[in-house]
């Protein structure tokens, strides 16, 4: 089903894109957006990596600032963070540059964690749970041609095994030469993430780490396989959906809106916090691109 | 409640049948084609009057004795003539179409929304006459572009033939073409209609005032009727332009050695072939794309009281990149209808029809291959009485019975590709209506039209209907501020033909009339209308890719109450006319998304739409230009239209994507002599509202836009100028020439305004550059075109 839509969405924008042909202006200069006060984001989560581990776990604070501005997102550096499963907390040091981190949290399997923030005089907080994700049962390269919907090159690929009788959620991410690599593309929502909702059970053959992401013989290519939870699942495909959107609404997406975030304002609700803290098991493979 | 109803009628009744009265009664046509005429005034001795029907037919009571008969229709040449009545006679008039050769006066019928002595307001007629004397949007004359022109229509977006009348969403429009209902009136994405403006002889727009007669939609009635075909002569025409062709051919059935065939018939057809330049671009060389369709229509006279009318439509679109992609989709109709007079006074028309727009996606991408297919089929019978009781006093009655079947879609796989075949369940539901309207006059000054409509909406089986958590399908979560989806915890099977949820409702209207003096009269209507249908999707203006969701369990019927009021003046002898109207409208569960809907291929709608409350007012003024060598319109429509949905916009009302607050159209025919006619219009409107992002915030390694607000900002106004020149034949020639230029100054309208991340393109990948732009995506610029039309 994933599949059919991914096509079926990519198709409908050539159409639309034939349609409009040539009539599209860079207006930036020319609108003024209304600016709202800022909202505190977070960035990142809490990873369980076997394959390489973490020496630390770290997330990020920073605000919002107005869509067009060149700037950076400005970082919080006076907040107050901790991570508890429960039973012990964790505090979250600053590290500078809105960097709050931890050494001595190792994230388990089937543990809820929830994160607190003060900040600005008010206190944020959320939770999600870690979810075990199965291993690569093969990790391997293939060439492809290009067409007009992708480039040519080396596609990372994989087979998995989805437990069954479970829900499982999965993110895939692509590393080249060892930085994170992600293109806005309309069929991300379909492609990086995927639920087992039809394939419980089932090995998964030869499946895209990320079909947009070529690899050039000579590149040291890593893809990653995280169990997410399903709450990450739909932030992650509503956040692809809004960050691929070209602007033609012929394939009727939804209206744009806030992507609403696990983190909740105690004090005030209404002031919310953007961004996901989320726990995910990563699967990891790195090999080096051959012809 | 009935009772009453009962007793009035049975006063006026026993009031009118009291005098001694004799009926006089007939057909008014068009004298070169014997083309029935609907709307033409029958006056009797300057007082007394009634208008032809859609059929050309009129009655009217009168004392006995002789009386003045004037026939009068714009653009034709009137009849006067002296009946003396001593019994119930049957009377057929034949109109000329006023000649120019014989007028130095010019007449254009314009549009005729300004009737003075009507009771019906919020209505606008337009014939194809003056619909082909308009500028063409893109080459191609037409039929909706045109009604876009009228106050309180506007269109949803330059290339769309949606329409939003009085703040409604263009699904809340009734589309009838010959009384068939279609779905979708959209060619090549909506940059054309699907109605052939060659055979198309008039439409009615209803915006306010609707009476019993229609129902299930809830902002307008678009009536379209086709032409019935030359009962005297064969005929044929053809068009040739750069966009598309047509042709069209007619004559009469069974002449044998009469002046009139006891039948006639027309056929026309179209096809653009604007794929044919797709060669020229590189990247579009496999591409197809084009539309044709085809209008037939024959009728009959059985003999003098009976006809029979036969009318279908078949339309399809074709959208294709070979081996990638390809979309068809289309709607076919066929009407049959037969018309009797049972009396001098009583009219019996009933219809069966058969109505049905389908789409179909071939995904041809190598592996995956499969088809999507999805349709909605309708079947009706419409039987209606109508009862000429006297002059001015007129009952109609009927019902209006509606099948419907959804197929909302089905996968199929293509070249034995490994897709898996789904089906979505097919969902039923029947529709029945009776109706009663009454026209009523109470004294030469007032005049009311009445009437009450019952309908009755059924979704019957079979099909499983989910039960959900907390028995509803959404929960508003305040705290979160959003609507958390609930668990589906069983199933119910219903059978084939069992009910799953029905609806009553009542849908009271009514109008009142108060002529002023012989030039300007005062109106006020109110009217209920409740739609059991809702066409979900975002995009603001209609695409192929409709989905249309039946009212159940999950949804409810939707429903407005509008309130009207108008004045009408005619000026210097029906040289000009003048209205102004005013209209306040409330809608109740009206859909809207729930924020991050996804709907493709979602088979539960319920859990991707919220229903609220809509209101919506404005003013709307116009001002008519109908005789001279210039005729034409100008008109300036001041509105709002905004919604209220749970969870939406904090809760808190926010224009609806079809608010328009200002919008103005000027519109102008110049006949410069017997061969060079030119035509002008237009048009501004106001900014659309849209959502821009306030601010923007990073997450996995994607810059993501942050709103507010729904419906915040707004686009930049609107407008642009059509311009065309025709060139009529000489005296014995037949063809003509129109060149005609869209969009004259080339203005970039804006279609969308939207925010992304600037990305660069290194080896084929296109890598975010972290920083941010807003890009403008218009439709068309300037469109110089030229069709050539012969007649034969």
């Amino acid at each position: 089903m994933e599949t059919i839509k991914r096509t079926f969405k990519r198709n409908i924008l050539a159409l639309g894109c034939i349609l409009v042909f040539a009539c599209e202006t860079d207006v930036t200069d020319d609108i003024d957006l209304a600016s709202s006060p800022p909202k505190l984001v977070i960035q990142g989560g809490l990873e369980r990596n076997v394959t390489s581990p973490l020496p630390q776990q770290q997330i990020r604070l920073t605000t919002t600032n107005d869509f067009l501005s060149d700037e950076p997102n400005p970082a919080v550096t006076e907040a107050l963070v901790s991570i508890t499963d429960g039973t012990t907390v964790w505090i979250m040091d600053h590290q500078g540059n809105g960097i709050y981190s931890n050494s001595d949290l190792s994230p388990q399997i089937d543990v809820t964690y929830t994160m607190t923030i003060v900040w600005d005089g008010e206190t944020y907080q959320g939770s999600d749970t870690l979810n075990e994700v199965p291993p690569f049962d093969r990790f391997f390269t293939e060439f492809e041609e290009g067409t007009i919907f992708s480039p040519e090159g080396y596609f990372l690929k994989f087979d998995t095994t989805d437990p069954a009788n479970i829900e499982n959620y999965y993110y895939y991410r692509a590393f080249r030469n060892g930085e994170f690599v992600i293109v806005p593309d309309p069929g991300n929502a379909q492609i990086l993430i995927a639920s087992d909702e039809f394939s419980d059970g089932q090995q998964i053959i030869g499946a895209d780490i990320n079909g947009e992401v070529p690899f050039q013989v000579g590149e040291r290519a890593t893809g990653q396989q995280l169990g997410i939870s399903e709450e990450y699942f739909n932030y992650l495909f509503q956040l692809f959906t809004q960050t691929g959107n070209t602007g033609i609404n012929f394939g009727g997406n939804p209206p744009p809106a806030t992507i609403r975030s696990n983190i909740i304002n105690l004090d005030t609700p209404s002031r919310r916090a953007v961004g996901f803290f989320y726990t995910a098991d990563v699967e990891e493979d790195t090999l080096t691109i051959t012809e | 409640m009935k009772r009453t109803v009962f007793s009035i009628l049975f006063c006026i009744i026993h009031s009118v049948s009291a005098q001694r009265e004799y009926t006089i009664s007939g057909y008014v046509k068009e004298l070169s084609s014997g083309e029935a005429l609907f709307g033409v005034n029958v006056l009797i001795d300057g007082t007394l009057g009634t208008t032809t029907n859609e059929y050309g037919f009129y009655s009217i009571s009168l004392s006995g004795g002789p009386h003045t008969v004037v026939v009068s229709y714009l653009g034709f040449q009137t009849i006067s003539e002296e009946i003396t009545l001593d019994s119930d006679r049957r009377v057929n008039f034949d109109l000329r179409e006023e000649s120019n050769a014989l007028d130095e006066v010019v007449v254009t019928s314009s549009s005729k929304s300004n009737d003075v002595r009507s009771v019906e307001m919020s209505v606008a007629t337009l014939k194809t006459g003056i619909i082909k004397k308009l500028p063409p949007a893109i080459g191609e004359v037409d039929v909706l572009k045109s009604i876009q022109l009228l106050p309180g229509v506007s269109s949803v977006s330059e290339g769309s033939s949606g329409f939003n009348v009085r703040g409604g969403s263009s699904d809340q429009n009734l589309v009838l073409l010959d009384d068939a209902t279609i779905f979708n009136a959209s060619h090549l994405l909506g940059f054309f209609s699907v109605f052939n403006a060659d055979a198309v002889k008039d439409i009615k727009l209803y915006k306010g005032g609707i009476p019993a007669t229609f129902g299930g939609r809830l902002s307008s009635v678009l009536d379209i009727k086709q032409k019935e075909g030359n009962l005297k002569e064969f005929g044929g025409e053809l068009g040739i332009g750069l966009i598309s062709s047509r042709a069209l051919i007619e004559g009469p059935l069974a002449k044998g050695d009469q002046d009139e065939g006891r039948g006639s018939y027309l056929l026309a057809g179209r096809r653009s072939y604007i794929d044919l330049f797709a060669p020229l671009l590189e990247d579009l060389e496999d591409t197809q794309l084009y539309f044709y369709d085809i209008n037939l229509k024959v009728n009959y006279n059985l003999n003098d009281n009976n006809r029979l009318f036969l009318s279908g439509y078949f339309g399809q679109d074709k959208f294709a990149v070979e081996n990638i992609f390809g979309n068809t989709y289309g709607n076919s109709s066929a009407t049959l209808r037969w018309t009797s007079v049972l009396s001098d006074k009583l009219f019996l028309q009933a219809s069966g029809i058969f109505s049905d727009y389908n789409y179909e996606v071939d995904v041809l991408t190598s592996g995956t291959e499969f088809q999507w297919e999805s349709s909605i089929v309708n079947y009706n019978f419409k039987p209606r009485l109508s009862w000429f009781i006297s002059s001015g006093n007129t009952l109609k009655t009927g019902v209006d019975f509606t099948y419907y079947e959804f197929n909302p879609g089905e996968i199929s796989p293509l070249n034995n590709s490994n897709t898996t075949p789904q089906e979505f369940q097919e969902k039923f539901a029947l529709e029945t209506a009776p109706y009663i309207d009454f026209e009523q006059k109470i004294s030469e000054k007032l005049s009311l039209q009445y009437g009450l409509r019952l309908s009755f909406f059924q979704r019957i089986g079979e099909e499983l209907i989910p039960v959900y958590e907390n028995g509803e399908p959404l929960t508003y979560n305040p705290t979160l501020d959003l609507f958390e989806e609930n668990a589906v915890l069983s199933e119910t099977p219903f059978g084939s033909g069992d009910v799953i949820e029905s609806f009553t409702n009542l849908e009271p209207r009514a109008s009142a009339r108060f002529l002023w003096n012989e030039t300007s009269s005062l109106k006020a209507s109110y009217n209920r209308n409740y739609q059991y249908l809702h066409l979900i999707s975002n995009s603001a203006s209609a695409t192929p890719l409709d989905i249309w969701a039946p009212s159940g369990p999950f949804l409810e019927p939707q429903f407005s109450d509008q309130y009207a009021l108008g004045y009408f003046k005619t000026l210097k002898d029906n040289a000009f006319d003048f209205s102004v109207e005013a209209y306040y409208k409330d809608f109740r569960d009206i859909t809207d998304f729930v924020d991050g809907a996804d709907l493709l291929f979602e088979e539960a709608i319920e859990t991707q739409v919220v229903q609220g409350d809509g209101r919506a007012y404005g003013m709307e003024f116009q001002l008519n230009k109908n005789s001279g060598k210039l005729t034409g319109w100008l008109s300036y429509t001041l509105s709002r239209t905004e919604r209220q949905i749970l969870g939406i916009n904090n809760n808190e009302y926010y224009p609806a994507n079809n608010d328009q607050t200002h919008e103005v159209s000027l519109v102008g025919i110049y006949k410069l002599n017997d061969r060079w006619e030119f035509g002008a219009n237009f048009v501004y409107g106001s900014g659309r509202p849209v959502t821009f992002p306030t601010g923007k915030f990073e997450q996995e390694g994607l810059i993501v836009a942050d709103f507010d607000n729904r419906n915040g900002n707004r686009l930049p106004a609107f407008h642009r100028l059509d311009l065309s020149a025709t060139l009529n034949p000489k005296k014995g020639g037949n063809g003509t020439w129109i060149f005609s230029i869209a969009n004259a100054y080339n203005r970039q309208n804006a279609a969308t305004i939207f925010f992304r991340e600037r990305t660069q393109e290194i080896n084929d990948v296109d890598i975010p550059l972290g920083t941010t732009e807003a890009s403008k995506f218009s439709f068309l610029g300037i469109v110089p075109s030229v069709t050539y039309q012969f007649k034969f």
